[in-house]
């Protein structure tokens, strides 16, 4: 069954995630603003923790699933170099040079 | 931050100590209040018995008799950090065996939200009014009092004192009804 789950693309860029931080910190710090002081005006401290718990709700909507907001500046990668046969000898070679030298 | 359980984890995290900073406001927001409220007790009738006490060494003790009228407006008390109150009505008094001797003859416990009117009259002690020993008979000052505790939502649970007592003698034989 978690097979399902890894195969759903749920990345965002850099860019995406700093926003999304930002997103979620400043509803759940709204919310807690208003749920004290509305939890101080009505003396129930009940309240406060439903108003926490919906600005909880809130930026689970709007920061967990990958909007295509957060993927506006895509990391632009290298192109792939082809692999030749000379290539793939020269590596394993490469990879001993560095062992030895640490 | 790129997975999603990695999203969830942060929000998470975020999200409890937020919930904590403000458990500490609401502890901070009534933590020097004062609870204290005038109480009035009355006492209309006393009885005093010599039986035995099973859960003493001595042969016979004083059992007493209390018939009280307790009035109190605790509304003041409850505020949005007070889950409930702890109310209970105690006698203190000194006998020659003993300097100090406090028994709790009732309690009760008020929800958030119940009635916080307390008008009771003719109430019968709720628990055993024993003495150790036979230092009630012909005791002259006896004090009922009623305190109470406060349990909180967050923070610590202050022992209260009404203001208001009352003090009352203690006949002189045993099986008489003495009223006030």
């Amino acid at each position: 069954m978690l097979s399902i789950f890894n195969s759903i693309p749920t990345h965002m860029d850099y860019k995406g995630q700093k926003l999304a931080e930002q997103i979620f910190q400043g509803i759940i710090l709204a919310s807690a603003v208003i749920g004290f002081a509305y939890g101080l005006i009505i003396e129930q401290f009940g309240w406060t923790v439903y108003i926490v718990l919906g600005g909880f709700a809130v930026s689970c909507l709007l920061t967990l699933p990958p909007w295509p907001m957060y993927r506006q500046n895509p990391l632009s990668w290298q192109p792939a170099l082809p692999e030749t046969t000379g290539e793939t000898l020269q590596k394993p070679q490469e990879n001993l040079k560095k062992k030895k030298h640490k | 931050m790129n997975t999603v359980l990695s999203r969830a984890n942060s929000l998470f995290a975020f999200s409890l100590s937020v919930m904590a900073a403000l458990t500490f406001g609401c502890f901070i927001t009534t933590a020097f209040k004062d609870r204290r409220v005038p109480v009035d007790i009355r006492v209309s009738r006393v009885m005093l018995k010599n039986v035995d006490d099973f859960t003493g060494p001595r042969e016979r003790s004083d059992l007493g008799f209390i018939t009280f009228d307790l009035s109190a407006d605790i509304k003041p008390i409850f505020d949005w950090n007070v889950k409930q109150l702890f109310l209970y009505l105690s006698a203190e008094y000194a006998t020659k065996s003993n300097a100090l001797n406090q028994v709790v003859l009732w309690d009760k416990i008020v929800l958030r939200g119940e009635s916080t009117k307390l008008n009771l009259r003719d109430m019968k002690s709720k628990y055993f009014f024993f003495d150790d020993g036979n230092g009630l008979r012909a005791n002259k000052n006896i004090t009922l009092t009623l305190s109470w505790n406060v349990v909180p939502n967050a923070g610590i649970l202050p022992l209260v004192m009404g203001s208001g007592h009352m003090s009352v003698p203690f006949p002189e034989s045993y099986e008489t009804t003495k009223s006030y």
